[in-house]
């Protein structure tokens, strides 16, 4: 009897495997594992639209609806800024004589720096809850999961795209108005931009997806990580420029993952010069790791993800 | 205590007999073909779903023994199911019964811990939680965005867009309201609009009909007695017997995850009620 029933079943499968539909499904058990790469992106890419619209109507609904709206994305980074300037400063004038370093260039490093930071900062925030805030979509239709890290990514890059106009009017209007600030004319190097933020990009989205999976298993991940990106923040050459680090403590750079790249973008903007190929190598193997690293650890878990919300 | 052997072949003795009871249905004309399908799932109630507790876990014995007591839940257990084209299927059982587990494994949300789905043509899914999983954004955000997440061009769900809010016919200018100002008639007027409107070659429908009013009720009847005409394959999972009779020419009951009976909606309709006046007694000595 058993043996009838198995054959049964394999005839089925090989009849139906023939005439291979793109709506012929078949589910089958597995536990982790990565689901079958061609149709998985073909489907991801398919649905590409849904990851554009629901950060776009996202950002509307969360946006416009206070009076201000949309200039609060531009306006918070900002004010922040500020606020980290005048902290730093008045610390460092307490501590030190001349307070001559802390002029125009240094406000001008710290709101690029912290502009950029912010790009990788929302994308792992708003990614790692991205899947759980997602529930009734998982719970409800079948498509890639990565769609929704994907997303959360498109919403910061949306939120960082109009803070660098607002950069570029402050650094003009800064060697404007004070010819001494050390602030470079600008030049060749920052056509390296789009290379970084893509650099950023990839990293944001690695990022985004390790820190959904660890989200849908530990639901206080989101605790731990608003620590996490403070203590980073600190880390990097945000508050603090990379000539500050010497010998060893060169280390620092390279071992954080979005220390190069912020050093990368404060040496095209404040520097003025290109960013040096170690950094940039560094920066990519960063970019291309998370992404390889985030996305398999993503893939593999994602189609558990339904039976954890 | 059986040892594993005997597990297996009973298993299987069990799996036969389902088999038996099944229809068997030529392979062109399987819209859904279930092949002794198990979900099994730990519940999220034990203690490690924290970092904390994993991490606490580490050196604390009493946190790791807990956790190797946590329960696996069989939803579905074992079951086997031809569902032809063109046929409408009725699923009841008690809640907890793993129908909509069931339903959730066709439309591929969730993966069989074993066994095989096989799913011939496009699958519509309105299951229980419905349609609208931002409760900020509009009906017509949701409406986008749940096409779009199904597969849809921009253009196509445009098109549907009028149709999907013409049928569920919401109050006025409710539709571009945020979702959580829906009433829950509402959301199911919305979401089995969705639903029906999505060209579907299989709709899972999973208690769905329960919320709307008698109308509704009776223009969402007329709309899959359309559907069936244009030999769609449709799948409820419903508590209201009638409706089952009336629309379904096919029926399954299933008890804590097995499939007890399959066939006619009257007859199983008739002895899923006999049992629940009866009791669990009966459903052991029930021949399967």
């Amino acid at each position: 009897m058993t043996s009838i029933s198995t054959d049964a079943g394999s005839t089925r499968r090989t009849r139906r495997s023939a005439d291979f539909l793109e709506n012929h499904h078949v589910y089958e058990a597995h536990r982790i594992g990565l689901p079958p790469m061609r149709p998985y992106f073909r489907e991801l890419w398919r649905r590409r639209r849904f990851a554009y619209e629901l950060s776009h109507t996202g950002l509307k609904a969360d946006h416009f609806e206070s009076p201000l709206g949309a200039i609060w994305l531009v306006l918070n980074p900002l004010l922040l800024a500020v606020v980290y300037y005048l902290l730093v400063s008045v610390i460092s004038s307490s501590t030190r004589s001349q307070g001559s370093a802390y002029g125009f260039a240094y406000l001008a490093h710290i709101l690029i720096g912290l502009f950029t930071w912010y790009y990788v900062q929302n994308s792992m925030g708003i990614g790692a809850t991205s899947v759980t805030a997602g529930g009734r979509l998982v719970l409800n239709q079948a498509f890639p999961r990565m769609l929704l890290p994907i997303s959360s990514v498109i919403t910061s890059l949306l939120m960082y795209l109009p803070t660098l106009p607002v950069y570029v009017v402050i650094f003009f209007a800064g060697r404007a108005l004070d010819p001494k600030s050390g602030l470079p004319p600008l030049g060749w190097p920052v056509l390296w931009t789009p290379v970084i933020i893509l650099l950023l990009t990839g990293i944001g989205l690695g990022l985004a997806m390790i820190f959904a999976t660890m989200m849908v298993y530990y639901r206080d991940t989101n605790k731990f990580l608003s620590y996490i990106i403070r203590i980073w923040l600190y880390l990097s050459p945000v508050l603090w420029t990379v000539d500050r680090l010497h010998g060893w403590h060169r280390i620092l750079l390279y071992i954080n993952p979005v220390g190069t790249t912020i050093g990368a973008m404060t040496d095209i903007w404040i520097n003025g010069v290109q960013p040096n190929v170690t950094m940039m190598l560094s920066s990519l193997a960063w970019s291309v790791g998370l992404l390889v690293v985030g996305g398999l650890l993503f893939m593999s878990r994602e189609r558990d993800f339904a039976v954890r919300l | 205590m059986l040892s594993d052997s005997d597990a297996i072949s009973l298993e299987q003795a069990k799996l036969e007999g389902l088999r038996r009871g099944s229809r068997v249905i030529d392979a062109d004309d399987l819209a859904v073909g279930l092949e002794d399908v198990w979900i099994r799932y730990k519940p999220m109630v034990d203690a490690n779903r924290t970092i904390k507790g994993s991490v606490l876990g580490l050196w604390n014995r009493k946190r790791r023994d807990a956790k190797k007591k946590t329960r696996v839940i069989e939803a579905v257990r074992g079951v086997t199911m031809d569902i032809g084209g063109g046929t409408v299927m009725g699923i009841v059982g008690a809640n907890g019964a793993g129908k909509s587990t069931l339903m959730r494994a066709m439309a591929g949300i969730l993966a069989p811990s074993q066994g095989r789905i096989v799913v011939n043509g496009r699958v519509s899914t309105l299951l229980a939680l419905g349609i609208g999983f931002n409760g900020n954004l509009s009906g017509r955000a949701n409406v986008v965005l749940g096409g779009l997440a199904a597969g849809l061009t921009r253009e196509e769900v445009e098109n549907k867009f009028e149709e999907i809010a013409a049928f569920a016919d919401l109050p006025e200018g409710f539709i571009e309201m945020p979702m959580r100002t829906y009433s829950s008639g509402m959301y199911g007027r919305l979401g089995f609009a969705v639903a029906v409107h999505m060209d579907p070659d299989i709709l899972l429908i999973d208690e769905a009909l329960s919320t709307g009013d008698a109308a509704f009720k009776e223009k969402s009847m007329d709309k899959m007695r359309e559907l069936v005409s244009q030999a769609r394959t449709i799948v409820i999972v419903s508590h209201a017997m009638g409706t089952i009779v009336e629309l379904c020419n096919d029926a399954a009951w299933m008890h804590r995850g097995e499939l007890i009976q399959r066939g006619d909606p009257e007859e199983v309709t008739e002895s899923y009620l006999r049992f629940l006046k009866v009791g669990e007694s009966a459903v052991v000595r029930e021949d399967l």
